[in-house]
C-alpha cells in the first residue's frame, strides 16, 4: 500500500484487495467464533466455512449445565464496582494534575506512568498472599479492588486529557458569577467532562470484564468465577467441547464489541495514550 | 483526535485562583494559599492510596519475596531470607537462557515489529479510503481490538487445533502436513507463531488508529510539494510521513514493546502453555508456574522482578520520549 503508485491499475486492484484482506484478517476469527457457537456439530466442524446448521443448544448448555449466568453476573458486578470507583477516583486525580500546578506534580505523573507498566505477573504473587492473609480470596470485592487499581492509571491519563481541553475561561466565568468550587465542579466541570467519564468507565469495565490472570488465581470457588475464567471449564486438556467454549466466548465478546462501536467516536483525545490490552 | 498525548496538547495555563481581593487582607490570602497548596493533594489522595496499596506495595513485597524462601505453614506464610540465592539460581539456569528469555524477547520483538508494520499499513490504507469504506474498515478494526484476549486466544486455538481445526484440515488437504500427527502447539516455533498471530490481531488496531490520527495532522501541502519534486510514494512516506509523525511511531512502538513483553494470557491458555511444556515458557508464565504450581514463590518472585526490571528499562525510554516532546505535555 505504501508503494502504491498513482497508476490507476495498481490502486484499482490494490486498494480493494487490501480492504478485503483487512476485513478477512480482522473479522474472520469473530465470524468463526460465532458460527461455531451456533453450529450444532461444532466440534466436527473442520474446514467447513458455513456451519452445518443453526441452533442455540450450546448457549442453552452453557447456561443450564455450565452455570454461565452466574459467571456473567459476577463479571457484571465486578465491572460495575470497578467503573464507579475508578471513574470517581480518576476524575479527582485528573483534575488535580490537569488543573493545578503543584510541587511533585511531574513526579506523580511519572509514578502513575510507571505503575501502569508493572507486569501483572509481578503483582499476582504478592497480591495473592496479601488477599489470602486478609481472607479476601474468592471475594468479588477483593477482585474489584484489584481491578480498580489496575484501571486507575489509564483512567487518570485519559481523563487528564479531557479535563485539560476544557477552557479555563469557562471555570473563571463561573467563579466570577460567584460559584463555589464544589458548585463549579458539579454544574460546570462535570457536564463538560462527561464524555470522557463515559469513555473511561467503559474502558475500566472492559479491563475488569476481560481480565484473566487475577480472576483465575483468586477465584477458586466455581460459583465465584468471572465469565472470562468460566470459559476455561469447557476447555479440556484432551478433548474440548468447542461448541460451549465458543458459545461462552461469544457471550463474553459481543457486549464488549457493542460497547466499542458505540463509544469509539467519543473516545477522542487522551485515549490514544493508553491501552486496552488484556 | 487532534490533541492526543502524542501530538501535544495545548499548554495548560498555570492555575490561579480568583484574583486576590483588592483590599489585600493578609489572612484571606494566606488561607487561599493553603487551599491552593493542599487541594491538589486532597484530590489525588484516594487514587494515590489505591495505587500505593495495590500496585506499589505488592511490588516491594515481590522484591522482598524474591530474597526469601516462602512456605505456607499453619495457614499463614513464613518467609526465610536466603539472600540472592533465587537470583543466582535463576541467572545460572540454562532454562532461563536457552528457553525463557529467548522466547520472551524474540516473541516480543516479532509481535512489536509486525504490530507496528501492519498498524501503519492499515493507517495508510484508511487514509486513502472514502468515508464509507473507512467506516467499515474502522468497525472491523474495532472488532479485532475489542475481542478479549481470552476469547481471542480460544478462537486461534480452535483454528489451529490438531486434526479438527480449520487451518490444520486445510493444510492437511493441500498436503502441507499430516493432520493426524501434526500438533502445532508442541514445538515452540509454531506455538509462538500462533501466539504472535493472536497478539498482532489484537494489538494492531491501536497502532492503526493512533497512526491514522497522526496522519490527519500532516498538512497536505507537504505531499504536494513532494510530488512536485518528483518523489514517489515510497519516498514521500519515508521523507514526509515518517519524520513528521515520528513521535507517534515512537510512542506506539514503545507501548507495544511494553505490552508484548508481558503477554501472559495468550501464552498460558494455549495448549502446553500452562506449564506442561517447558519449551514454550516465557518469563511471565515461568514466574507464575514457579509460584503457583510449584509453590516456589521465591523463584517466581525473582523471575517477576527480572520481568519488571526489563519493563522499567523500557518505561524509562518511554518517559524520556514523552519528555523530549516538551515538558509542558506532562
Amino acid at each position: 500500500m505504501t508503494t502504491t503508485r498513482r497508476t490507476t491499475l495498481a490502486s484499482r486492484i490494490g486498494l480493494p484487495a487490501a480492504v478485503i484482506g483487512l476485513l478477512l484478517f480482522t473479522l474472520f476469527p469473530v465470524y468463526w467464533m460465532v458460527s461455531t457457537a451456533l453450529d450444532p456439530k461444532a466440534s466436527l466442524r473442520g474446514s467447513d466455512v458455513l456451519p452445518s446448521g443453526i441452533s442455540f443448544e450450546h448457549f442453552e448448555f452453557v447456561f443450564d449445565k455450565g452455570n454461565f449466568g452466574t459467571y456473567l453476573l459476577n463479571s457484571a458486578i465486578v465491572g460495575l464496582a470497578t467503573i464507579v470507583a475508578a471513574a470517581l477516583l480518576a476524575l479527582f486525580a485528573a483534575i488535580a494534575v490537569a488543573r493545578f500546578k503543584f510541587r511533585f506534580r511531574t513526579s506523580v505523573l511519572i509514578m502513575i506512568l510507571i505503575v501502569q507498566m508493572v507486569p501483572l505477573e509481578a503483582l499476582v504473587i504478592p497480591l495473592f498472599i496479601q488477599m489470602r492473609d486478609y481472607d479476601m480470596l474468592n471475594s468479588l470485592l477483593g477482585l474489584s479492588i484489584v481491578y480498580i487499581a489496575l484501571s486507575l492509571p489509564f483512567a487518570i491519563w485519559t481523563l487528564r486529557g479531557f479535563v485539560a481541553t476544557i477552557p479555563k475561561e469557562v471555570e473563571e466565568a463561573a467563579y466570577i458569577d460567584g460559584a463555589s468550587w464544589p458548585r463549579m465542579f458539579w454544574s460546570v466541570l462535570l457536564p463538560l467532562v462527561a464524555p470522557g467519564l463515559v469513555a473511561t468507565s467503559i474502558f475500566a469495565f472492559i479491563t475488569a470484564w476481560n481480565e484473566f490472570v487475577f480472576a483465575y488465581t483468586f477465584m477458586k470457588g466455581s460459583d465465584k468465577y468471572t465469565a472470562a475464567v468460566g470459559i476455561y471449564q469447557f476447555f479440556g486438556e484432551n478433548s474440548t467441547a468447542w461448541g460451549p467454549v465458543m458459545a461462552s466466548s461469544t457471550l463474553v465478546t459481543v457486549p464488549v464489541m457493542i460497547f466499542f462501536v458505540i463509544v469509539h467516536r467519543k473516545l477522542g483525545s487522551g485515549l490514544a495514550a493508553g491501552a486496552v490490552k488484556g | 483526535m487532534k490533541d492526543t498525548l502524542v501530538s501535544g496538547e495545548p499548554k495548560i495555563p498555570a492555575p490561579r485562583g480568583p484574583r486576590p481581593p483588592d483590599g489585600g487582607a493578609e489572612a484571606a490570602r494566606r488561607r487561599k494559599k493553603l487551599i491552593t497548596l493542599t487541594r491538589p493533594w486532597l484530590l489525588l489522595a484516594p487514587s494515590l492510596v489505591v495505587l500505593a496499596g495495590l500496585l506499589l506495595w505488592p511490588l516491594i513485597q515481590v522484591g522482598k519475596l524474591s530474597l526469601q524462601d516462602y512456605e505456607v505453614k499453619f495457614g499463614g506464610g513464613v518467609g526465610t531470607f536466603t539472600g540472592f540465592d533465587h537470583y543466582s539460581d535463576l541467572l545460572t539456569s540454562s532454562l532461563l537462557w536457552k528457553t525463557v528469555l529467548p522466547n520472551t524477547v524474540f516473541f516480543a520483538f516479532a509481535c512489536v515489529g509486525l504490530t507496528v508494520a501492519l498498524g501503519t499499513l492499515v493507517a495508510l490504507l484508511l487514509n486513502r479510503l472514502g468515508a464509507t469504506w473507512r467506516m467499515i474498515c474502522s468497525i472491523a478494526i474495532l472488532a479485532a481490538w475489542a475481542m478479549p484476549a481470552v476469547t481471542g486466544t480460544y478462537v486461534w486455538i480452535w483454528l489451529f487445533q490438531p486434526q479438527d481445526g480449520m487451518v490444520s484440515q486445510i493444510a492437511g488437504s493441500v498436503g502441507l502436513i499430516d493432520p493426524e500427527t501434526t500438533n502445532w502447539f508442541t514445538e515452540r516455533g509454531p506455538f509462538y507463531a500462533i501466539a504472535t498471530l493472536n497478539v498482532v490481531h489484537h494489538g494492531f488496531p491501536f497502532v492503526a488508529i493512533t497512526v491514522f490520527a497522526g496522519l490527519l495532522t500532516i498538512p497536505k501541502e507537504l505531499y504536494e510539494a513532494g510530488e512536485l519534486d518528483g518523489a514517489n510514494a515510497w519516498q514521500r512516506f519515508w521523507n514526509i510521513t515518517v519524520p513528521t509523525i515520528k513521535p507517534v511511531f515512537l510512542v506506539v512502538t514503545i507501548l507495544s514493546t511494553i505490552w508484548d513483553f508481558k503477554v501472559f494470557t495468550q501464552v498460558y491458555l494455549q495448549p502446553g502453555g500452562d506449564g506442561s511444556n517447558e519449551e514454550v515458557y516465557n518469563l511471565g508464565v515461568f514466574s507464575y508456574i514457579q509460584a503457583f504450581a510449584k509453590n516456589d514463590y521465591g523463584t517466581g518472585a525473582a523471575a517477576a522482578v527480572l520481568l519488571t526490571v526489563l519493563l522499567l528499562a523500557i518505561t524509562v525510554v518511554y518517559i524520556r520520549t514523552l519528555f523530549r516532546q516538551g515538558e509542558e505535555d506532562l
